[in-house]
């Protein structure tokens, strides 16, 4: 049994929010962090703009927003913590040890945030997803990231397939 | 947990509210004032040079019987007026913010209700600087530069009257800039949060401006309007949800969403029909989407449709989405009054009366479809989506009826058909005979009969006249002398009580704080998440809403009620 990861040990930064951009990324991450013999460090980041909303609501009582806030802190959590644990499985399934790290806020920030207190060997995410695919519009400022990153940046493109790892 | 944040911003606005009311009060700052508002300064100057010429006059006589020279007292102008509303307004506001941002500098704040109560004084004095900067400052502005583009030829239309870029729309455009743009500070967080509060004081408010008769009738045409397009609406969304597979979840969310009243329903409705997180995202996304574009399309197609106070404030508060922008949208139409903010809030009040009987709908509804819903308790969904506020509104309603605000028969139009116009208010020769000419341009027959009755009692003599004079003196091709006699004639047969007058000031600047401060709620990157198949039934059924009222007003809708 692969135990979970501990801050310290050489790492690999997979930022992941189960969609299919990330997921196309997973082969790769476990691929590298083989070669390299290093922890995956799961980073999800879950976007700012949950805590607009309640938007311009003003006609409920302060129990049915509480109720509404309650639900959706619930609902998220659960979200999250199904995608966490999947993964999580899959990594060990690969002989790989993992972490998982939950950050709140925008998405760049966070991952540089994250880059700059974990010092991963490498990053590695999915692309965005193509045009015409429903999904939430939170997405990295690439340009901000290649500027900002100290570590190498891998990018695995939208359907990308593990056959095409190299040994 | 502390809710004071301890920041000298507070005392700042203070300070510098305060230094506007002291300026004006001083007359250093007239010449500003005299560029925002160059109509109120020329009937200052004309007041004052009346005033000399009368003093002059007045002299010279006393000279001439060997008396002392009398001082003539002098009239106040509209400038000097809103100077001294303005003064006043700043000395008020100014001075409690001054007060309070020196008590939290020197206070060591403590967990509990004080802690909290000034905590929410930082956000709202940052809303009531808002709203000050905008009426005081861009709502002249705006309505200036408009006027002189169209004069200096490089538009054909008032840009800002098309717009309606007046102090509501400018207002709640500058709490959603501060939100996205300069971000809401964390001292004014907790006080912007409380803005739903002044809106809802608003609304309470708003209770001791309705007649009997006025609020039997306008309760059951909202009543008839929107049991048709809420259920209609409603009908609609699981029509289409279940055509588009959308599943039971979101088609339940979406359709209290569209339904009912937008952002509000989504929240009371997303726990009750289990919405997954992405749903409620979609959902609320389109709804602020579009709610923000209603707020500035309804208006304009409104005066293009020449629409009386009542007409657009059904269409409004039938046809947008979102009840916070039916509001916004009302007070955008008549930023003056409000005539149409007390229709379009009827119409506000329905619609959040039948949210519980919605959200029990869909609630069974869920229940039925999905083999894992979770039963709900019919009882506690009733009283806890009740909105209590609405019997405040009822309470005022009952206390202005009995005659605690104004006197009992205010409501009954005495100064309409009394005698009570006094003779100098009357109509003039010279404005029967214009109005004689712009005769032919009536559109209707009620109209012509309203126009007539002006003419043979020369003064209004009901309140239905009333309205429908105030439709024909927003037509586009009517003389402005025309429209000037017209608005005499109401002002003349209108004697508010000065308790009425003042509730109704105190609506007006509610509404306005409490919209600014739902502006700084409406962020870029939640109506960024609209999207998926929300967005698709979402604008099918927001335009079916809009498209389909529009229609039954302006066919059905009687100018007045």
């Amino acid at each position: 049994m692969v135990e979970s990861s501990g801050p310290g040990a050489a790492s690999l930064l997979l930022a992941h929010h189960g969609t299919p951009g990330a997921c196309a990324a997973e082969p790769l991450a476990w691929a590298m962090a083989r070669a390299w013999q290093c922890d995956i460090v799961h980073l999800w980041v879950l976007p700012s703009f949950w805590r607009d909303m309640m938007g311009d609501d003003w006609l409920n009582s302060a129990a049915t927003r509480a109720t509404f806030a309650t639900y959706l802190e619930q609902t998220l959590s659960r979200e999250i913590e199904q995608q966490q644990q999947a993964l999580q499985q899959r990594c060990l399934a690969q002989g790989l040890r993992y972490r998982f790290l939950l950050q709140i806020g925008e998405p760049t920030a966070c991952l540089l945030h994250t880059l700059h207190s974990e010092t991963p060997r490498a990053l590695v995410i999915g692309s965005r997803r193509p045009k015409g695919v429903a999904g939430y519009r939170s997405h990295l400022e690439m340009s901000q990231l290649l500027r900002q990153a100290r570590v190498p940046i891998l990018l695995a493109p939208w359907g990308w397939v593990e056959s095409s790892v190299v040994q | 947990m502390i809710y004071t944040h301890k920041s000298p911003a507070l005392l700042i606005m203070g300070l510098l509210i305060l230094l506007w009311g002291g300026l004006n009060q001083l007359g250093v700052i007239d010449d500003l004032q005299a560029r925002l508002q160059p109509g109120a300064y020329k009937d200052h100057i004309a007041v004052k040079e009346k005033w000399e010429a009368e003093q002059r006059v007045a002299s010279e006589q006393a000279k001439a019987d060997n008396q002392p020279a009398p001082t003539l007292k002098r009239p106040h102008s509209k400038f000097d007026q809103e100077k001294a509303f303005q003064s006043k307004l700043s000395f008020l506001f100014g001075g409690l913010f001054t007060v309070i941002g020196v008590f939290i500098l020197l206070w060591p704040a403590k967990p509990g209700n004080l802690d909290y109560l000034v905590g929410t004084v930082p956000g709202l004095a940052l809303i009531a600087s808002i709203a000050f900067v905008v009426r005081w400052g861009l709502d002249p502005l705006f309505a200036n530069w408009g006027k002189a583009v169209k004069e200096a030829g490089i538009l054909s239309w008032d840009f800002a009257k098309i717009f309606n870029l007046n102090y509501v729309v400018l207002g709640i455009l500058a709490g959603i800039f501060v939100v996205n743009v300069l971000k809401v500070p964390v001292w004014a967080a907790n006080g912007v949060r409380l803005s739903r509060l002044l809106l809802k004081s608003g609304v309470i408010l708003l209770g001791t401006l309705y007649s009997a008769a006025e609020l039997a009738q306008l309760g059951a045409l909202s009543v008839v309007l929107i049991a048709i397009f809420v259920l209609g609406s409603v009908g609609v969304v699981l029509f289409m949800g279940r055509r588009m597979q959308a599943g039971n979840s979101m088609t339940g969310v979406l359709s209290a969403g569209m339904g009912v009243c937008g952002v509000s329903a989504t929240v009371a409705a997303s726990p009750v029909v289990q919405a997954k997180a992405s749903e409620i995202a979609y959902t609320i996304g389109t709804i602020l989407a579009w709610g923000v574009m209603c707020m500035f399309v309804f208006p304009t197609i409104g005066h293009l449709f020449e629409m009386t106070p009542v007409q657009f404030g059904a269409w409004a508060g039938t046809g947008i989405l979102n009840s916070a922008q039916v509001a916004g949208a009302a007070l955008a139409f008549d930023p003056e009054g409000v005539e149409t903010l007390k229709v379009a809030e009827i119409f506000n009040i329905t619609r959040v009366l039948f949210l519980p009987i919605i959200v029990l709908w869909l609630a069974t509804w869920y229940v039925k479809n999905e083999e894992n819903a979770t039963k709900v308790d019919i009882g506690h969904v009733l009283i806890s989506k009740f909105p209590v506020f609405v019997l405040g509104f009822i309470l005022l309603f009952i206390l202005s009826s009995l005659g605690l605000f104004a006197p009992a028969d205010h409501y009954q139009g005495k100064y309409f058909s009394g005698d009570k116009v006094k003779e100098e208010k009357l109509l003039k020769p010279k404005q029967v005979k214009l109005l004689e000419g712009v005769s032919s341009k009536m559109r209707t027959p009620d109209e012509q009969k309203a126009l007539q009755d002006l003419i043979s009692n020369r003064k209004l003599t009901s309140r239905d006249q009333d309205n429908l004079l105030k439709a024909v003196g927003k037509m586009a091709d009517l003389d402005k002398a025309v429209k000037g006699i017209l608005e005499n004639a109401h002002k003349a047969a209108w004697h508010d009580s000065p308790v009425i007058r003042a509730y109704r000031d105190w609506i007006a600047w509610l509404f306005a704080f409490g919209l600014i401060g739902l502006g700084m709620q409406i962020t870029g990157q939640a109506i960024k998440q609209a999207g998926g198949k929300p967005l698709v039934i979402g604008s099918v059924v927001g335009t079916l809403k809009a498209v389909g009222s529009l229609l039954v007003v302006l066919l059905f809708i009687s100018k007045s009620v």
